[in-house]
């Protein structure tokens, strides 16, 4: 059989992953200072390792070029070069962050959250409630926040083989407080998707990274140029008639971040089974993110190039 | 028009699988992957379906999963729930 398919586009050149950068010892002496010289020891030992990958690891300061690129598209190479810099250290900060919130308690990190009424009323209307996040600031100390949506909080996340960041609950030898659903299990997860969302319990999923197959992905514009984004949500949200919150958190200072409701994305029924007709929620995503790094240049952690996919196919 | 006719019917036009015909899908034929080549999205529509039109729920993944398998499969659990 045939299936009209979206523009065949194939899978970047370049993928990402989520392995982290250090061996675990490494990662372990962090957790030591935390435990014994809290986040300010931790992080005066992260200029340091920061420093070094500056200077060392061009391989992976230039990780961060694709985006910063477009971000600051009149940048000198030195000034790139400041960028790319301020990039891995608020990246190392928020990896500690998360790991004091983990080792130290969720009071070690302040959360102002901005959307809390709006997030209570979306769920409310009783049809579940996707929350639609991206790699930027800690996601892990802003989840820390919704406990007030008094529900159950299923995560879509893939975790790879050899990573070693230990998300936060982790440290402190917690279960983990929220339900993962594996984007590698049966049909992609979809069923335990929908299940959630037919609980009117809430599904957290990440807009800015392809899990799986391209074929669930599509073209919307970020930044000045063509990227390929997932629809899954999207499609889940048409299907259901759960409203869509995009959610963002950014690092405000030492020991605190802000958690903002950046959009309410509303899908309507969509016949069809191409992505094309997701494309417009998909961009409106990409226009609330590409607001945020704006507000918070240096918070967006995508380490690889997204605009990278081959598109003579 | 039975159950596994209606599937095939379903299956065609509302999830727009174009250049097939319900005649062309055998009982057999694997939803999803090789044979029908669903994917997991269209899972989550064919969930949705199935309740629509047969007012049967596919709860979760334990009865999704056998269910999921063929039209035959979807079928006979259809009939079962529909039984009691």
């Amino acid at each position: 059989m045939s299936r009209t398919e979206p523009e065949q586009i194939a899978p970047a050149k370049t993928s990402w992953h989520s392995r982290s950068v250090g061996s675990r010892l490494q990662h372990g002496i962090f957790y030591l200072l935390i435990h014994l010289g809290g986040r300010r020891a931790a992080y005066f030992l992260l200029y340091f390792v920061i420093a070094y990958y500056a200077l060392l690891r061009p391989d992976l300061r230039r990780k961060g070029e694709p985006y910063l690129r477009r971000r600051f598209p009149e940048a000198s190479s030195g000034a790139l070069f400041r960028h790319g810099c301020r990039l891995l250290l608020d990246f190392g900060k928020v990896l500690v962050d998360r790991a004091v919130v983990g080792i130290l308690g969720p009071e070690r990190m302040a959360v102002r959250l901005h959307g809390r009424e709006d997030l209570l009323g979306l769920l409310a209307e009783g049809k579940g409630l996707i929350l639609i996040g991206a790699h930027v600031g800690c996601w892990q100390a802003a989840m820390s926040a919704l406990g007030f949506l008094s529900t159950p909080v299923s995560l879509l996340m893939q975790r790879e083989d050899g990573d070693i960041d230990r998300h936060y609950f982790e440290h402190a030898g917690r279960e983990c407080p929220y339900r993962i659903i594996d984007p590698r299990g049966f049909l992609g997860g979809s069923l335990e998707m929908l299940d959630v969302l037919k609980r009117g319990e809430v599904l957290s999923v990440m807009g800015d990274r392809l899990l799986g197959s391209d074929k669930n992905a599509v073209t919307v514009d970020f930044l000045g140029d063509p990227v390929r984004l997932p629809f899954s949500a999207y499609k889940l949200a048409a299907t259901t008639g759960a409203p869509i919150a995009v959610l963002f958190s950014a690092k405000t200072g030492p020991a605190s971040y802000e958690l903002e409701l950046a959009k309410v994305i509303r899908v309507p029924a969509v016949v069809g089974r191409s992505g094309a007709a997701f494309a417009p929620y998909v961009a409106e995503f990409a226009a609330a993110l590409e607001k945020f790094t704006r507000e918070h240049p240096c918070q967006f952690f995508n380490f690889f190039d997204m605009w990278q996919y081959d598109r003579t196919k | 028009m039975d159950i596994k006719e209606q599937l095939k019917k379903i299956l065609v036009e509302e999830l727009n699988l174009e250049d097939l015909t319900p005649e062309e899908i055998t009982d057999d034929m694997a939803l999803f992957g090789e044979g029908l080549g669903l994917d997991s999205l269209d899972a989550v529509e064919l969930v949705v379906l199935v309740q629509k039109h047969f007012g049967v729920e596919i709860k979760d993944m334990e009865e999704g999963r056998p269910a999921l398998q063929t039209v035959a499969t979807l079928a006979a659990f259809i009939e079962k729930k529909r039984q009691g």
